[in-house]
């Protein structure tokens, strides 16, 4: 073969093979999808066999290089496990009333939907992409484009399924970008009237029912006070790259720099053409900086889940529409 | 077969054991010594081959691996034009090239197809990185790659007058 094709020929006839792949595969392409699957089933013996070989010498070694540093970090970890379970109870009395709210508006929220929890069972091989492989796939009705959480928050979507495993883009990835909001309260929005010239604003006063109040009219007539005013602002949150930080990007910038601070929480906004249903935590803002030369702000969120150690994470079976996934 | 196993491998140790957020990378390095071992024409066709399967098996777009490592195998083949029967040292610093070659063209290909935020600073750290550990693994993957392309070890012939 070698010496009937000289070596120019053979090398662009790989370069041009290569580059038809890639065009019929940014395309979209079903017999692509399907030598994907075809190619999966011949790998997984050959990927079963090697884990099976590997994870046993893997464990044996971390057992015997780590044991003192895991003792620490259990230590450690009990002790964090002490203090957070305070701020549990308070979180999930707000949670529940939270959902009670829902409720009654009829919104749609991730409770919404059921999830699958998985375990990630590998890394991209390659430095670039930022994927992580989980054990469940279409078996388990996992589909294109559904977000996937960990216990801190939202890791990614997931962009290829196979029967028995998925691959999930992580929010760190430069392709990745979802619809997100900034929730933050009155006391932490820095200057200026939020709802001044702002597309994108909404300042809401929260009324919350007092429960020592009782009323045998109903919870209508119950008394209410007003808590200082919530503030959300909606943008798009975007993926640079693995060690870095999100970017939040604005319709209207100059919003964005009055009414947000630093240490606001960021979760999903939700709606028809989200990659995913609102009110799931993706992270904090840490930095807020107008670019000199233009009036671009860089709103920089910090991602609640460590996406260095992931092991398990559940998919929420949230169908996004066509157009936000190839969005 | 050999594709399959080194893909595993990939997968299973290496994508796992990053060095200083590197993941080192096995089936380039056999696509370096299959270049090295049989030329450019025979490391072109096991880049593009072990590439393909990497992109069949990842999140990749199919031929763009292929791509990155069909050129690897050639840089690193283009050895064979200076001598058939190179010493070690010699055949690793050519699959050191090889190696740089394929790790930089996927973020470049990537970038030419339209994907942005992929050129980033992390590659003047993982390119070196990832081809001098390619260029030192060679010689132990030559066998192994030469058996793999159908290739023989070439020798310097004495010529009769």
């Amino acid at each position: 073969m070698f010496s009937s094709l000289s070596r120019r020929r053979i090398v662009l006839l790989v370069v041009l093979t290569c580059l038809l792949l890639i065009t019929l595969d940014k395309q979209g392409n079903p017999i692509i999808d399907r030598a994907r699957r075809a190619f999966d089933i011949l790998l997984s013996p050959a990927d079963t066999a090697t884990r099976a070989i590997v994870l046993p010498v893997e464990r044996a070694w971390y057992g015997v290089s780590n044991y003192h540093d895991l003792e620490r970090e259990n230590a450690v970890l009990r002790d964090q496990i002490e203090h957070m379970k305070g701020s549990d109870i308070e979180a999930r009395s707000a949670v529940l009333q939270y959902r009670e709210l829902l409720k009654l508006d009829q919104l749609p929220s991730k409770w919404s939907y059921n999830v699958v929890t998985a375990e990630v069972v590998g890394a991209s091989p390659g430095n670039y992409e930022q994927t992580v492989e989980i054990g469940v796939g279409s078996e388990s009705g996992v589909e294109v484009g559904m977000p996937v959480t960990d216990g801190a928050g939202l890791i990614g979507r997931i962009t290829r399924v196979y029967p028995s495993r998925s691959i999930v883009l992580l929010i760190t990835d430069p392709t990745f970008a979802i619809s997100a909001r900034v929730l933050s309260t009155d006391d932490q929005v820095s200057t200026g009237d939020a709802t001044t010239g702002a597309t994108s604003t909404t300042v809401a006063p929260v009324p919350v029912v007092d429960p020592t109040v009782t009323d045998p009219l109903g919870p209508v007539a119950q008394a209410t006070t007003t808590l200082p005013p919530v503030v959300r602002e909606t943008g798009m949150l975007e993926g640079r790259g693995p060690r870095l930080t999100l970017v939040l990007r604005f319709t209207d910038n100059n919003s964005a720099l009055t009414s947000l601070k630093v240490g606001a929480v960021v979760d999903t906004s939700g709606g028809t053409s989200s990659l995913a249903p609102q009110g799931i935590p993706i992270g904090i803002i840490t930095a807020i900086t107008r670019q000199s030369g233009n009036s671009t702000t860089l709103v920089e969120v910090r991602p609640n889940a460590d996406l260095r150690r992931l092991n398990f994470v559940a998919v929420v079976l949230f169908k996004p529409n066509q157009q936000a996934i190839g969005g | 077969m050999v594709g399959l196993i080194a893909l595993a491998l990939q997968r299973a140790v290496f994508a796992r054991h990053p060095i200083h957020d590197v993941k080192l990378q096995f089936v380039l390095a056999l696509v370096a010594a299959a270049g090295v071992g049989g030329g450019a024409e025979r490391g072109a066709v096991a880049g593009f081959a072990l590439g393909l399967m990497y992109d069949l098996a990842g999140n990749t777009p199919l031929g763009l691996t292929a791509l990155a490592y069909g050129l690897g195998g050639i840089v690193a083949g283009y050895l064979h034009a200076f001598t058939p029967d190179p010493q070690w040292w010699l055949a690793a610093i050519f699959a050191t090239m090889g190696s740089a070659v394929g790790e930089l063209c996927i973020p470049v290909a990537n970038a030419i197809t339209g994907e942005s935020g992929w050129i980033t600073g992390d590659i003047l750290f993982a390119v070196p990185l990832v081809a001098v550990t390619s260029g030192l693994v060679c010689p132990l993957l030559l066998p192994t790659a030469r058996w793999m392309t159908g290739s023989k070890r070439k020798k310097w012939k004495a010529l009769s007058l």
